[in-house]
């Protein structure tokens, strides 16, 4: 009698099986841009993953070397472009840090109101795309309907919806218009029923949560070995979020949670986007709240010239962790700008996540990781 | 009156041939082309009406309107993307195997359309009343898998090859419990042949009477026409499109119809399995039964899309475990306990 | 219980599917336009003191204002955008002292022929009256 063993056996011994390699990009549907993965396929378990990314570098650390620190804001925004507020931010807060401007607190408040709509509109692009990338097409309009509200606010205070160039060396450039506040009250008000119609149908699909529960599972010391951050490394149960743990700007006064994940899987990864974008709703109804009157622009100098040295300042940002490492050499433009861009560092982690499940699953871990292309490869 | 509309042409249409003259065997001849003609027919102009209703539908579902700017409300959308594909030239890489791989997208076309031959549009309308329809049904329906197969390996492409190996294991795994849910049907019945199914169920529906093969007969049939959330053959996010990913022009359009005339098919066979076929229900005989055939089609056309635009993918591992260990179990089971009903039932004499 | 989840979510699409939609059907309806949108520019040519500012804080060297020295006075003969370059971040429009430069609610900025991509918001001879090479004006470099 033959028994399973002895069959397989048989299969491995007889049978000449072999890997082969899929080169799953730069054009692929669900790599979110112009990335590629090459994968060694052992029938449709994953061997090995190489990630090959560049094919969006444009050289903005470079670019930023010709300009003045002025001009650089408007290549800021087209790093992570899905988040350009809270590029923004970064950037003009790591000048006021080397120059010692001060920051009037209507402008901080304007601030972080901006930077908060800013991550909610990137995490519903990345709830809605991980929800493409499951196979569930509706989901993601239902994220896109309700982001272009955010950005229609957006595009009012800054006059862009994307690539907005609001902020500046001691404030913002404009002050909030005075028919956003109405608008922006109403909004806080619909978004939450809006998540819970995303729990509805994504987070709560069993078959969803089979595809994600328990899939590329992050452990929490790998995660920091790897540093990630951001989502990524909540989801895994590291309790390390820069507007708690180090609070910038005026985040300290806002009463939020961290929501943290308990198994890092990405199923846990992508709970923790709807999670955060919860508490964003929270910070920003705090913010109008106590939004004071005052100036929105602060005594920031014409023309600006950081004293000779070194800088380096992180913001947490929609993906993670975004620092931005500035050398002055004393002129009107940078000598070095370097940017650690967090889902080019999250990205490090897609072999090790990926190694050892489908080929299903590359496109789910990846979607977790949640990269912007413009970002990666800056 | 309605209800006899087509009887009435073809035994016109056969009277006014025998006037003429004709000999029997020309006769049944003619009149076996008028219903081809009449079949495809039925199926072009439903597949129109589908393409647009999936688009439309899907549009809706999703916070959008989707195609309304061809022909009233869209309706000629379909008419305008075949003549934008017709158009178009059928890229053939260079690697691959001409010959099968210009068949593939002709044959995938010729199961469904063979189907047809069995399915009972309305009283007394069924082309071919076979005495082994259902068994002819399965029969001929699984050989689609052969030309999802040929058009795979001959793309010589490794998305493509994924994609027919997924859905040679899916199809294996998903005509098992589609078989075996159908089989309660049959006990019940005691024929394979439609019109005495259809006959059976004039007191109560099958679907009443076997719920729960109803639901794995849906399940299966979504796998078997390869939609969300068993879509893993052509799961757009992970192996771009399958089979399908190398073919451009008409020759995916054949593809993409084919895809559309099986929804068709195994919904037209739900109808009449479980929904009672052209049956009036509650004695509303005041539509013809071909129109109530096409209403009940239409009700499950509408559930395949509603569940389409509302899941997620399955995952190609789950979906086979789903289809050995949960399917065939459960169908096994309705197997038994349909039997055991019965022979309560005729012990006790109903 | 297994298959909540399914019908919620089956719920949810079908509660879509009878809400009226929010989509704006582009050539006939128009969103409207926030008063700061970002658009093609204008140019106020009577304001316009031909500073230069605008110039130099364009981050990608979209704009060349020619000007003309008149009675050491700047007056501006001609002023050119590469548009195909802009970024339209509002770097010019911030630094125009004068608040000549502008953004319009014009978005529609797509054309047939790439010769008419650059946006001319004063040509060389469209200047009137004053005529400036009349009187005796040299052309000079902005940002010198």
């Amino acid at each position: 009698m033959i028994t399973g063993t002895d069959l397989r056996d048989r299969l491995e011994h007889d049978i000449k099986t072999d890997r082969y390699v899929l080169n799953m990009g730069p054009q692929h549907p669900a790599t979110h841009g112009v990335f590629r993965v090459v994968l060694t396929l052992d029938g449709e378990v994953i061997v090995n993953a190489e990630a090959v990314c560049g094919y969006l570098h444009r050289g903005i650390e470079k670019l930023a070397e010709a300009r003045t620190y002025t001009q650089v804001i408007p290549y800021t925004d087209r790093m992570d472009y899905l988040a350009a507020m809270l590029n923004n931010l970064g950037y003009v807060q790591t000048l006021e840090k080397m120059m010692g401007v001060e920051v009037p607190e209507r402008a901080e408040y304007i601030r972080v109101i901006c930077a908060e709509l800013t991550r909610i509109a990137s995490h519903l692009i990345s709830v809605g795309t991980y929800s493409i990338e499951i196979g569930g097409i509706t989901g993601f309009f239902y994220c896109l309907r309700d982001r272009e509200k955010i950005l229609d606010l957006i595009e009012m205070i800054s006059g862009s919806r994307m690539t907005v160039s609001y902020m500046r060396v001691g404030g913002v450039s404009e002050d909030l218009p005075a028919e956003f506040l109405p608008q922006v009250k109403k909004l806080m008000k619909e978004l939450p029923a809006a998540f819970d119609e995303y729990d509805g149908l994504i987070t709560g699909n069993e078959i969803f949560q089979a595809r994600t529960k328990f899939v590329g599972v992050l452990n929490p010391e790998t995660a920091i070995n790897y540093s990630a951050s951001g989502p990524m490394l909540r989801a895994s149960g590291v309790n390390w979020d820069l507007r708690k743990a180090r609070p910038y700007s005026v985040y300290d006064r806002f009463d939020f949670e961290v929501p943290l994940g308990r198994n890092g899987d990405c199923f846990d990864r992508f709970r923790m986007r709807i999670l955060e974008m919860r508490q964003s709703v929270r910070i920003i109804e705090q913010a109008l709240e106590g939004l004071p009157e005052g100036p929105f622009m602060g005594k920031a100098p014409k023309v600006i010239k950081p004293p000779v040295g070194e800088m380096y300042h992180e913001i947490e940002g929609a993906r993670g962790i975004l620092g931005y490492y500035l050398v002055s050499d004393g002129s009107p433009k940078p000598y070095r700008m370097h940017v650690r861009r967090p889902s080019f560092i999250n990205l490090g982690l897609l072999s090790e996540l990926c190694r050892g499940w489908k080929l299903a699953d590359v496109v789910a871990i990846l979607g977790s990781v949640d990269i912007v292309l413009g970002e990666v490869d800056c | 009156m309605g209800d006899r509309i087509f009887i009435e042409f073809g035994n016109y249409l056969s009277g006014l041939l025998a006037l003429a003259g004709a000999p029997l065997l020309l006769n049944q001849v003619i009149l076996m082309i008028v219903k081809i003609v009449g079949a495809l027919l039925f199926i072009l102009l439903n597949l129109m009406f589908i393409i647009w209703l999936e688009r439309r539908l899907a549009g809706w579902f999703q916070a959008r309107v989707g195609p309304n700017r061809v022909g009233p409300k869209g309706l000629l959308q379909a008419l305008a993307d075949v003549g934008k594909l017709i158009s178009k030239e059928i890229i053939i890489p260079g690697a691959v195997d001409k010959v099968i791989f210009l068949l593939a997208p002709v044959l995938i076309f010729v199961p469904s359309l063979v189907l047809f031959a069995v399915v009972p549009f309305g009283r007394g309308m069924i082309p071919v009343d076979l005495n082994l329809g259902i068994f002819f049904f399965f029969a001929i329906g699984s050989l689609s898998i052969v030309v999802f197969f040929m058009g795979g390996w001959a793309s010589a492409n490794k998305y493509s090859l994924i994609g027919s190996m997924r859905a040679v294991a899916q199809m294996v795994s998903y005509e098992i419990p589609m078989v075996l849910s159908v089989l309660g049907v049959v006990m019940i019945t005691g024929s394979l042949k439609m019109s005495s199914v259809i006959a059976s169920q004039t007191q109560v529906w099958n679907i009443f009477t076997q719920p729960v093969a109803f639901l794995i007969y849906f399940a299966a049939s979504v796998a078997e026409v390869n939609r969300t959330p068993f879509d893993v053959v052509e799961g757009e996010s992970e192996i771009v499109a399958g089979p399908m990913t190398e073919y451009g022009g008409m020759a995916f359009a054949m593809w993409y119809m084919a895809e559309y005339t099986n929804v068709i098919l195994v919904s037209a066979f739900a109808v009449t399995l479980f929904l009672g076929g052209w049956l009036a229900p509650f004695g509303w005989t005041f539509l013809p039964s071909w129109v109530w055939f096409v209403l009940k089609l239409y009700l499950l056309i509408f559930l395949h899309m509603w569940v389409r635009w509302t899941y997620p993918r399955i995952r190609v591992d789950q979906l086979m475990s789903f289809g050995w260990k949960v399917l065939v179990p459960l169908s096994l089971a309705n197997v038994f306990v349909t039997g055991f009903g019965m022979y309560v039932f005729r012990g006790i004499g109903w | 219980m297994f298959g909540k989840g399914l019908a919620t979510g089956l719920e949810i699409t079908l509660k879509e599917l009878f809400t009226p939609k929010v989509t704006i059907q582009y050539p006939e309806e128009r969103a409207p336009l926030p008063a700061r949108f970002h658009g093609r520019f204008t140019l106020d040519k009577e304001a316009c003191i031909a500073c230069g500012l605008c110039q130099n804080a364009c981050p990608n060297r979209v704009i060349n204002c020619v000007r003309t020295k008149v009675d050491k006075k700047n007056v501006l003969t001609g002023y050119h955008m590469d548009i195909q370059y802009c970024l339209f971040c509002g770097l010019c429009v911030e630094a125009c002292p004068k608040g000549a430069l502008r953004f319009s609610q014009d978005f529609e900025m797509a054309c047939y022929h790439r010769e008419n991509v650059p946006l001319v918001l004063l040509a060389e001879g469209d200047r009137p009256a004053c005529d400036v090479s009349a009187a005796g004006g040299k052309e000079v470099k902005a940002g010198d």
